[in-house]
């Protein structure tokens, strides 16, 4: 049936004339008709600058001019509100559901670690390192509907999108991305592209150790049996019977993290990725490997 | 997928190892606040019924259609992991939220989420709980006797002052007789 279809397109092709500009012409509706003015009974007499005064001869005041009256720009006070904004961290929010959203799709695979990298193959979440962007933040918009048994990883987490991920015998951690490794992060194979060594991941500036230091916010500095013992104080928060992931199949999974100076699972900091010979160079000189090993 | 080997194998809790500038030990804030709480009370959740139903206030399809009231119940003269006297003192103080099977019900429609009205209702019930355990304050009878005693001078010197400022004010007064 399909040999005929082909056949007949075939047959088309050798009897039908050859492309030239005048058989050419671009889809009904994809080229509007520019407007001009000067033109015709609407567009021209006096071309839509109104009768007479400062409009028609184009001498209207400055934007914001309010007559002479103190304009509101000058009236009003100034204050910091957006003072030190370039400076601020910032960090895109990820929604349960919306993370529901994606693993339901199949676009995120639930039984691999999730990181950062993953989310934004994904095209779950849209990172920009440039604009100040230091992560993603998981919120819980979605908690009550959230289903899914996951390991992952964001910057900050709200405590009940720990709460809710947990009560599905999840795990979360929150981690620190200096805003270089939160660029090769994002665009790995650009990364990889330019030769150069996987650098160090840095470690949190003053303000931010303490979040990470926290069980509370599950952050990967924390002692792991302080985390442990959060949980079980959250899960007596929100009422929810704490599900053992020791004894879950994908435990192993599960209790997968990064070394706090590791930006990707399996790479460790010093090595080159060779994409097109599909290669990894190591350093071999001491001197590297104390260094990318501190 | 683990973890790198060359990394020294620094686990996460010996951040010590990896040179990590460490905060400096916290001192703790209000030392008081933290020995007078007592220990949160551990709620069974086997022994409670957790039902959820649809909130009330505006938000259209939302509010219609989301199941975010949490309702919590227990039969309260039943409930063991509550002392016996506490349980008396709760069924008198909260009379009006039992009912006639002797269920204590809890409700918390605050938060648009289930789980967070859930820990609402819960730590409702840690609340009352607390409530009752608590002794009424004893005022040992120096202490009442110290307060009579302010509450005397109090208003000897406010008749004092009274005084002063009527002279004051006949003084003012011009009277020629």
């Amino acid at each position: 049936m399909s040999g005929s279809g082909v056949n007949r397109a075939l047959e088309l092709l050798r009897s039908l004339p050859r492309v030239s500009l005048a058989n050419l012409r671009p889809n009904p509706g994809s080229k509007k008709r520019e407007r001009r003015r000067g033109r015709g009974r609407y567009g021209g007499r006096k071309c839509g600058r109104g009768h007479k005064g400062e409009r028609q001869r184009g001498n209207r005041p400055r934007l914001g001019f309010e007559g002479g009256q103190t304009p509101f720009y000058l009236a009003i006070p100034k204050y910091g509100f957006n003072e030190g904004h370039s400076l601020r961290r910032q960090y895109q929010p990820l929604s349960l559901q919306r993370l529901q959203y994606l693993i339901d799709l199949g676009r995120v695979d639930p039984t691999q670690p999730i990181d950062l990298t993953q989310l934004i193959n994904a095209r779950g979440v849209t990172v920009q390192p440039l604009k100040r962007d230091y992560g993603v933040h998981l919120v819980e918009e979605g908690a009550d509907i959230f289903a899914a048994k996951v390991n992952i990883e964001v910057q900050r987490a709200s405590e009940l999108a720990i709460a809710a991920i947990e009560k599905n015998g999840g795990v979360v951690t929150t981690s620190f991305y200096d805003p270089r490794s939160l660029e090769i992060l994002c665009k790995p194979v650009v990364f990889f592209l330019r030769g150069k060594p996987i650098p160090k991941r840095m470690l949190p500036p003053e303000d931010l150790v303490r979040y990470y230091t926290d069980p509370r916010s599950r952050g990967y500095l924390a002692d792991p049996s302080k985390v442990a013992e959060a949980r079980l104080e959250l899960a007596k928060k929100y009422g929810y019977v704490l599900p053992d992931i020791t004894k879950d199949e994908l435990f192993k999974m599960l209790s997968a993290r990064k070394d706090p100076r590791q930006i990707f699972f399996g790479l460790a900091p010093g090595w080159i990725i060779n994409l097109a010979d599909k290669k990894i160079l190591k350093p071999t000189d001491e001197s590297l490997l104390k260094y990318y090993s501190s | 997928m683990s973890r790198v080997p060359g990394s020294g194998g620094a686990a996460r809790g010996a951040a010590g190892t990896t040179g990590i500038p460490r905060d400096p030990p916290t001192r703790p804030r209000c030392v008081f606040q933290e020995q007078l709480q007592p220990p949160a009370i551990d709620i069974p959740m086997a022994r409670l019924t957790v039902s959820y139903s649809r909130s009330s206030g505006p938000g259209g399809q939302n509010v219609n259609k989301v199941n975010s009231k949490a309702e919590v119940r227990f039969h309260l003269a039943s409930a063991d992991w509550i002392p016996e006297a506490v349980r008396q003192k709760m069924a008198l103080m909260h009379r009006n939220k039992i009912n006639r099977a002797g269920e204590l019900i809890v409700t918390s429609e605050e938060s648009r989420y289930q789980m967070r009205n859930l820990a609402i209702c819960l730590e409702k019930i840690r609340t009352m709980v607390t409530e009752a355990i608590e002794k009424p304050k004893v005022v040992s009878k120096e202490t009442a006797q110290k307060l009579i005693e302010r509450v005397e001078k109090m208003n000897r010197e406010r008749l004092r002052q009274k005084k002063i400022h009527s002279t004051i004010k006949q003084s003012r007064k011009a009277d020629f007789d």
